[in-house]
Order: structure tokens, then C-alpha cells, then sequence
């Protein structure tokens, strides 16, 4: 299981909203893929996935997770 | 960088070199023969009239300006006379090639070129267009001044009307062309195809730029062209007007199949000289005009050197670059080659030429050139030139004995009216917006950053008081893209322009999620060209078309200073009203990133007459207003402060409406009622005094808090009535104080409440030095602290006070030093 937190994007930054998952739950993903984009107050971001493997979503799209939460794993 | 645009290193990596367009030089050689079996004899003649018309017209304008009379008519003309003796093969060659749908927009020099295109007009549109043109202007009352004054009818009533507003409008009479708030460099006509003239040098190129945008978008078929001098390509705003017109996303990003680039002329009548500085040799790096096309575009802007001093050569380059700009491949440059005969101006004293070189251009004058080449050609005998010379000359004697007489062109009477030319400034009007979808945008549901702010509470406080985060309420910036994206979706006019407008979102997101639904045409990324971003806009609406541009920070304003203050402030007035130029500038005002990046200029832009100001708080204000910019029909410039993008709305009872709703300028906002003093704040100011109005409450002292909202229009009531019930006023902004806005407030407060006030109203704004780093802000930007202090200091010097903030400094003294 390798977790994707949401990253610290700067140090005024607490929280980011989940914009758009550009994978299913369930998909299987490439190390390196973007798989979804996230938006602070100052910016939005892709993240990219962090390994290979099946995408368990853990937080969903318009929702709001702190700094560090889990947003999904891939297994 | 748009993703659909790989930046590939294998290809830009791979060695060779560049190889570049050639660029023909005098080339044409098209026998005389050819030309009349082409044109027939009668329009050769006719150019050559018009060629004549031209230059005793000037001729005669030369003649009031040295002598004071012209053929026995005396008049003392007061203004300017940029003559173009020798230069008018240029204007009539281009003419004969120019349809009347073509827009040509001048420079300080163009007198010829207006002529030419009206002339050309008069010879060629229907005579029931004519009469149709000339029943429209003025309500046909300049069409019964002429047509009484001087006794013609049909084609040659059309031309008297044309020679008579021009002259009426260069002597800044009444019913001049524009009323006479134009004049000699200003003048324009747009039913024969004659768009402003610009006494900006180059000023025509960016406005050029603009207006071609809106006409490949409207799809009306005609070519732009901007006429310049060979001194107007050391002016950095012509380079990013080419630039602008030229860039690789129109054929490879934009899918309006309007072509490569946009379809305008830069059409360069180089005679050698700026005003005594020669061009090539001296002032210019280039050694032929032409050659700068290559440094534009792989095509070289398809430039060329033509012969200037015949019109047909004229004609035959502008033909060929007029069908290139009609497929889809502008734009283009033309550098026309001729010779000014006469100084720049009246006083010029030619010190910075021989008498030999003039002689060796007189050799080729290009009337006389033309005039013997239709002779040679068996197309004019000698006796039929001299007749046309003669009647010409009479002609412009007649027109201009009118025009001299006030009973036929009376003087613009200001007296009668003291404030009608500023009666001319706005025309307060608004637009409605059509209640369906324009059909080239998206559905917002499309967009995951658009669901984002969908999804989001409209009122900033939670249930228990406390404010919400930005993320999860409605902010500023929110609030700014509702208002924008609703008139973006409901209006095909409106284009949005800027440097990073797309997929960044705008400099500071207010635009994203936009690129999701908007094409290219409608939302663009410009080049880092702030005077080619103005000078569009102002051009794009000249033209019909509805302007939304973005300066990344207030502080890029000079930048565009001309295109701001000259162009987009003026038009509106120096068309006596004929033009409207709904142009929406929005300038982020900056924070934390020092001098070059954090100035509140709103002082700068409400000291230009003819620009609506606005500077809204709040994200409900924000909201309404932009709404009210966007469907405004005069120009506003919007300012937002980056400290405030992130504001949720906490005053608003019902927080941001979800719907659309416009706010009127100028009317100021009680933000917190208060007996006992006045604070009218400017933009972010509002904050610092509704903290600083808390902590004179806990002193007993209830302030009432003002926001102005709009600067410009301003009503002073409602803060009359509120000083009439306080009796002190304080103004609060993060502009230098000196010069700034709320000194002019404060100033008309202290004239027309003087009876209410128990002490000189007081302003606070940043002090008259840089703004310092982020770390320094607050010793700069007014704190509450700051607004206290002043309070008690100026209003309640009795009560005892501890000085709080950092400005206990002697106004007097520092102004003594230059601060
Ligand atoms: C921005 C600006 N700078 C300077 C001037 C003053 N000025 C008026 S005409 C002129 C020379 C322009 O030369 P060029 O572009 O070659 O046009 P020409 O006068 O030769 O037709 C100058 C410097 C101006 N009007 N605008
Ligand atoms: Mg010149």
C-alpha cells in the first residue's frame, strides 16, 4: 500500500480541495500518472501518482482534506 | 504553455541555422500600359485628383499657417499642421487598393491618408450609400450646411461634406467631423472607412491590432491597416502591436478559421525622418524598414519596400497584401518609401537636411511623376492637367471660404455650456445582456474548478459567527469570476486578454476553471506586452467588439501608460460621443513583493479624466460591480487587491447572491454606522478601520465606517450626510498620501461640510516612499494602530491616549525633504 497525502504546498497552506479525480476508484494507475488535481487557495495541482498498481480513493472529489490526509492508496 | 504544445528538446535541440523570408525590394514594374488596360484611364485620372486635392489642401492649411490667408481668405489657425507634401502617391495608391470596408486608423501625419480613403469612397460606394452616409451624420445637418454653402448635389455634394468636416473638424469647429474635439491629428469618419487618427506616435499600431481581432471575429470581411512613420518603429508599443497581430496560437491553438494571424496592414510611410532625427543611419538599427519583418515572424510579416512616390506601385503592394490578409495570412508590413517636401511642421527650419537631397526628392515629386506619366500615356493632355489643378484649387478655395465663415462652422460655443465637453466623457450607458448562452462556450458543469465554486457556501460566517475558510465560502476572487464568467457566457462580443489567462487561471485564479469552457478566441494568453493588451482593447471596441484585459499588477500601468491615459481615457470624448469603448482593465494590486509590485496607483488613474475607477472590498461588492464594468459602455479600470482575493463576505446580510446582479457606480457604502467621526476608506483600507472603529468603541468612540467603492463616479452625499451627523472625517487608503485620491476627497469634504466639522478633516495613506518588503508592509500600508492613533491625536486630543503605531513623523517637515 503506498499512500498519496496531500502534499505541503507552502507554508500558508492548510487545506486544499479535492477539484477532480482523472482515475476511478478501482483503476489500475502508472507510477508517475496524474491522477488527480487538487486546488489551494493560491493554486491547483496534479498529483501524480506514487506507484503502480490498483487506485483505492479514499477522499472525495469536492471535498476538503487537511494537509497530510490521505487522499487515496494504491495497492 | 498550453499542453496541446510540446515543447520538444529532440527538434529545438537539433543544429542547422535560420534561413529567413526575402523581402522584396522595389519591385514593382508593372508597365503603364498594362495599368490603365487594368484600371481604366478614368480611375488613374481620378487618383491623380484626388493626389491634387490632397496637396493644395495642405498646400492651403501651410498658407494659414505661415501667412495667415490662403487665396485673399484670411484665418488664424491656432493648432497643429503635420503636412505630408510629397507623400500623397503613398495615401492614394493605398486608397485605390482599400475597399471602403477596409479601416485604415492614422497617425499625427495623416491628413492624405484621410482624404484618400474618403475620396476613394466618394468615387466608388453607391450613390444611395452616400446618401444614406450623409443623411445619417449629424442628423444630415452637416449635409444641408454643404450642400447651402456650396450649391452641389450627388457625388460632389458627397465630397464637399467630406472636404468640409475635415477642414471644419482641423479648425475644431462645431460640426467638424467630431465635433471639433478632435482636430487636426485626431480626425476620423468611419462610414468611408477612416478610423482615428493618433497623435501618440505609433499609437495607431496596437488600436490597429485590436480592431483586425474584432473584425476576423465578427467575420465582416475587411482588412485593418495602421498607418505609421518610420520613426514610430523605435516605439516599443508598435513592436508588440506586430507581435500581438502575429502570434503562432492564432493558427495553431484558435479554431475560429479566422487564418494565422490577424488580418491588419502595418502600413510604414517612411520619408527618412522622425521630426530631425534620420531613421536609418541614425536613430535606427535597421538599414531598410522593411527588414524588421523578420524579426516578427517566420513569414517576415511578408514585408516588402515599395515605391512610395507612385501610387500604383502603392496600390499593387497593397493589393497583394490585402488578399493575403482576406485568406487568413496577416498580418503584414509595407514600408513606403517617399519623401516629406515640407518640414514637419510650420516651424520646422529643415537644419537637419541639405537643399540638395530636398531637390533630389523634388526631381521625383510624385504629382508631377504621375502627371507626366498619364501625358506620355496619351491618358492626359498637359491642357486637361492644368484645368484639373485649377479646379481644384478652386474647389479648395470654395471649401475653405465656408469653412472660414462661423455662420456656415461656428466655434465649439463652451461658454453657453461650461461643462459640454465634459458632458462628452461618458455616456453612462449599460448594456443588457442577451438571456441565452453565446454558442462557442462550454457548459460550466464541465469544469471541476467551476463545480469547485459551485460548491461553496455564499456567506462568509458560519452559523456560530466564525469565518469560514476561503476554500469552503464564496471569496473576492470567486465573486469577481461569477460576475466575469456570466457575461462571458452570455455575450460573444466579450473577449478576456492578459498574460497568463488561460490555464493558469489569470494571474491570481480569478479566471479558473475558465479555459474549460471558453475557446482561445474568447479567452486568451497575450504576450508580456501591457501596451499592446490596452491598445487592443481600445481598438477591439472601437470596433464593436467588448474588451476584458488584465494587468498582472497595478504597478505594470506604465507600462500601457499611453494606451490608459491617451487612448482608452480620451476616445470616448475626442469622438464628441461618437464612439463607445467598453474596455474593462482590471489591475491586481500587489503585496509583499516590495516597490516594483505592491503600489496603489488608483491616484494616478483618477487624476486621468474619462476613466470609471472602481476598488471594491468585499467579494459582495465585488461581485456587483464588475458586473456593472463589464456591462458598462465607457471604459472602467477595476482594482483588486491581493490581499483581499481570499476575503470571504462577512457584511452582506444574504452573503454573495448566487445569481447575477449589478451594483451602480459611485455610490459609497456605510459599512458600520457611527455618531462620532467619519472614516471613508479606499479598496483594503476598509479592514484596518473597521478593526481600528472596534478599538475606539472599547473607548467609547463609535466610528462610522464609509467604503468608497467606486472613485470615479463618486457621489459626496451620503459622506456628507454622515460628516453632517459626526462632525469629523478621516480618509484612509494605501496610496501615497500625496496626490492621492483621498486627499481629494478630504479636500472637497472640508469645502462643502465645513459648517458640520468640529476639526480639519484628516487623510492617512501610505507614506510618499517605496513600499517596503513583506516583512516592512505594516510599517507602510495604514495598520489600526496608525487609525487610532490619528483618531485620538486630531479628533479627541483631550482624552488621554498612548501612541500606538509608527507615525508620529511632521507632515511639514518630511515635505521639506521631498517626502
Ligand atoms: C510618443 C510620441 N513621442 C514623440 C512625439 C513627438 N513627435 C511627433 S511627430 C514625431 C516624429 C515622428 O516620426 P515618424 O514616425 O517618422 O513620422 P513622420 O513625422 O515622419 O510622418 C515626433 C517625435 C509624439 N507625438 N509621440
Ligand atoms: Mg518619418
Amino acid at each position: 500500500m503506498t499512500p498519496l497525502p496531500v502534499p505541503q504546498l507552502g507554508n500558508e497552506i492548510t487545506e486544499a480541495e479535492i477539484t477532480e479525480w482523472h482515475k476511478a476508484d478501482g483503476a489500475t494507475v502508472e507510477e508517475g500518472e496524474p491522477i488527480v488535481t487538487i486546488t489551494t487557495t493560491k493554486m491547483a495541482i496534479e498529483l501524480e501518482a506514487p506507484a503502480a498498481g490498483t487506485l483505492q480513493i479514499r477522499v472525495e472529489e469536492g471535498e476538503i482534506a487537511e494537509v497530510g490526509t490521505v487522499l487515496a492508496e494504491i495497492a | 504553455m498550453p499542453k496541446e504544445l510540446v515543447v520538444d528538446p529532440a527538434s529545438s535541440r537539433t543544429p542547422g541555422h535560420l534561413s529567413q523570408a526575402t523581402i522584396p525590394v522595389h519591385a514593382y514594374a508593372t508597365p503603364i500600359a498594362d495599368e490603365i488596360a487594368r484600371r481604366g484611364a478614368p480611375a488613374l485620372i481620378e487618383a491623380l485628383r484626388h493626389m491634387l486635392l490632397i496637396r493644395e489642401f495642405e498646400g492651403m492649411l501651410a498658407a494659414m499657417k505661415a501667412q495667415g490667408a490662403y487665396r485673399g481668405i484670411a484665418y488664424t489657425y491656432k493648432g497643429p499642421a503635420h503636412l505630408s507634401i510629397g507623400q500623397e502617391a503613398a495615401a492614394v495608391g493605398s486608397a485605390l487598393a482599400l475597399d471602403t470596408g477596409d479601416h485604415i486608423f492614422g497617425s499625427h501625419r495623416s491628413h492624405g491618408e484621410f482624404l484618400a480613403k474618403g475620396l476613394a469612397a466618394v468615387a466608388r460606394l453607391p450613390q444611395a450609400d452616400l446618401d444614406r452616409i450623409l443623411a445619417t451624420h449629424d442628423e444630415g445637418r452637416l449635409r444641408d450646411t454643404v450642400a447651402r454653402a456650396l450649391g452641389r448635389d450627388g457625388r460632389a455634394l458627397a465630397e464637399d461634406v467630406l472636404l468640409f468636416g475635415f477642414l471644419a473638424e482641423i479648425f475644431m469647429k462645431a460640426n467638424g467631423f467630431n465635433g471639433g474635439m478632435g482636430g487636426s491629428m485626431h480626425a476620423f469618419f468611419p462610414p468611408f472607412g477612416c478610423y482615428p487618427n493618433n497623435a501618440i506616435v505609433g499609437a495607431s499600431a496596437g488600436i490597429a491590432a485590436g480592431a483586425a481581432l474584432r473584425r476576423r471575429l465578427a467575420g465582416d470581411g475587411g482588412i485593418t491597416v495602421a498607418h505609421a512613420g518610420d520613426g514610430a518603429t523605435g516605439c516599443g508599443p508598435v513592436w508588440e502591436a506586430m507581435n500581438f497581430a502575429a502570434m503562432g496560437q492564432y493558427g495553431r491553438l484558435w479554431q475560429d478559421g479566422g487564418g494565422t494571424g490577424l488580418p491588419v496592414l502595418f502600413f510604414f510611410t517612411n520619408n527618412f525622418y522622425a521630426m530631425g532625427g534620420q531613421t536609418a543611419g541614425e536613430t535606427m538599427g535597421w538599414d531598410r524598414l522593411s527588414r524588421i519583418g523578420a524579426g516578427l515572424s517566420p513569414t517576415a510579416l511578408h514585408a516588402e519596400t515599395v515605391d512610395g512616390t507612385n501610387p500604383l506601385a502603392v496600390a499593387d503592394a497593397v493589393a497583394r497584401k490585402r488578399a493575403l490578409l482576406l485568406n487568413g495570412d496577416g498580418p503584414a508590413l509595407l514600408d513606403v518609401e517617399c519623401y516629406r517636401l515640407c518640414g514637419h511642421s510650420t516651424t520646422d527650419a529643415n537644419a537637419y537636411r541639405t537643399r540638395d537631397e530636398i531637390k533630389l526628392w523634388e526631381e521625383l515629386d510624385p504629382i508631377r511623376q504621375f502627371a507626366t506619366t498619364l501625358e506620355i500615356a496619351g491618358v492626359l493632355t498637359e491642357a486637361e492637367a492644368v484645368a484639373m489643378r485649377e479646379e481644384v484649387a478652386d474647389r479648395i478655395e470654395a471649401i475653405t471660404r465656408a469653412v472660414t465663415d462661423p455662420a456656415l462652422a461656428p466655434p465649439v460655443d463652451v461658454a453657453a455650456e461650461p461643462t459640454r465637453i465634459g458632458r462628452l466623457m461618458f455616456s453612462h450607458r449599460a448594456i443588457d445582456l442577451p438571456a441565452e448562452p453565446a454558442p462557442d462556450v462550454g457548459d460550466p458543469t464541465g469544469s471541476a474548478a467551476l463545480r469547485g465554486i459551485a460548491r461553496k457556501a455564499r456567506h462568509g460566517l458560519a452559523g456560530d459567527g466564525t469565518e469560514l475558510a476561503p476554500l469552503r465560502a464564496i471569496t473576492l476572487r470567486d465573486a469577481l469570476g461569477e460576475a466575469i464568467l456570466h457575461h462571458m457566457i452570455h455575450d460573444d462580443r466579450l473577449v478576456a486578454w492578459g498574460e497568463e489567462c488561460r490555464e493558469w487561471g489569470g494571474a491570481f485564479g480569478v479566471y479558473r476553471g475558465f479555459a474549460d469552457i471558453l475557446p482561445h478566441h474568447r479567452l486568451f494568453n497575450s504576450p508580456i506586452s501591457e501596451a499592446a493588451i490596452v491598445a487592443a482593447a481600445v481598438g477591439h471596441a472601437m470596433e464593436g467588439g467588448r474588451s476584458l484585459v488584465e494587468l498582472m499588477y497595478a504597478d505594470f500601468i506604465g507600462r500601457a501608460g499611453d494606451e490608459i491615459f491617451n487612448q482608452m481615457a480620451k476616445w470616448q470624448a475626442m469622438s464628441a460621443g461618437a464612439l463607445s469603448l467598453p474596455v474593462v482593465l482590471r489591475a491586481s494590486v500587489g503585496s509583499k513583493y516590495g516597490a516594483q509590485h505592491s503600489q496603489d496607483w488608483t491616484g494616478l488613474i483618477t487624476h486621468i479624466p474619462g476613466l470609471k475607477v472602481v476598488y471594491p472590498a468585499t467579494p459582495y461588492d465585488a461581485k456587483g460591480l464588475m458586473a456593472a464594468a463589464l456591462a458598462s459602455q465607457d471604459p472602467v479600470v477595476v482594482f483588486e487587491s491581493q490581499r483581499l482575493y481570499d476575503k470571504v463576505e462577512t457584511m452582506a446580510p444574504d452573503g454573495v447572491p448566487a445569481g447575477y446582479y449589478r451594483l451602480p457606480f459611485g455610490v459609497p457604502d456605510i459599512k458600520r454606522a457611527g455618531r462620532d467621526l467619519t472614516i471613508l476608506t479606499i479598496g483594503p483600507a476598509l479592514y484596518p478601520a473597521l478593526a481600528a472603529a472596534r478599538d475606539l468603541a472599547a473607548a467609547g468612540i463609535e466610528a462610522e465606517v464609509i467604503d468608497a467603492r467606486s472613485l470615479v463616479p463618486f457621489d459626496y452625499r451620503p459622506v456628507l450626510d454622515s460628516v453632517a451627523r459626526t462632525g469629523r472625517f478621516l480618509a484612509v487608503t494605501e496610496a501615497s498620501e500625496r496626490g492621492s485620491f483621498a486627499q481629494t476627497i478630504a479636500a472637497t469634504i472640508a469645502r462643502h461640510g465645513f459648517a458640520s466639522l468640529t476639526a480639519p478633516p484628516r487623510v492617512i495613506g501610505a507614506p510618499n516612499w517605496i513600499v517596503p518588503g513583506a516583512d516592512m508592509e505594516a510599517t507602510y500600508f495604514p495598520q489600526p494602530d496608525d487609525i487610532v492613533d490619528a483618531v485620538m491625536a486630531d479628533f479627541f486630543p483631550d482624552r488621554p491616549a498612548n501612541r500606538r503605531g509608527l507615525r508620529d513623523w511632521d507632515d511639514i517637515a518630511l515635505a521639506r525633504t521631498g517626502l
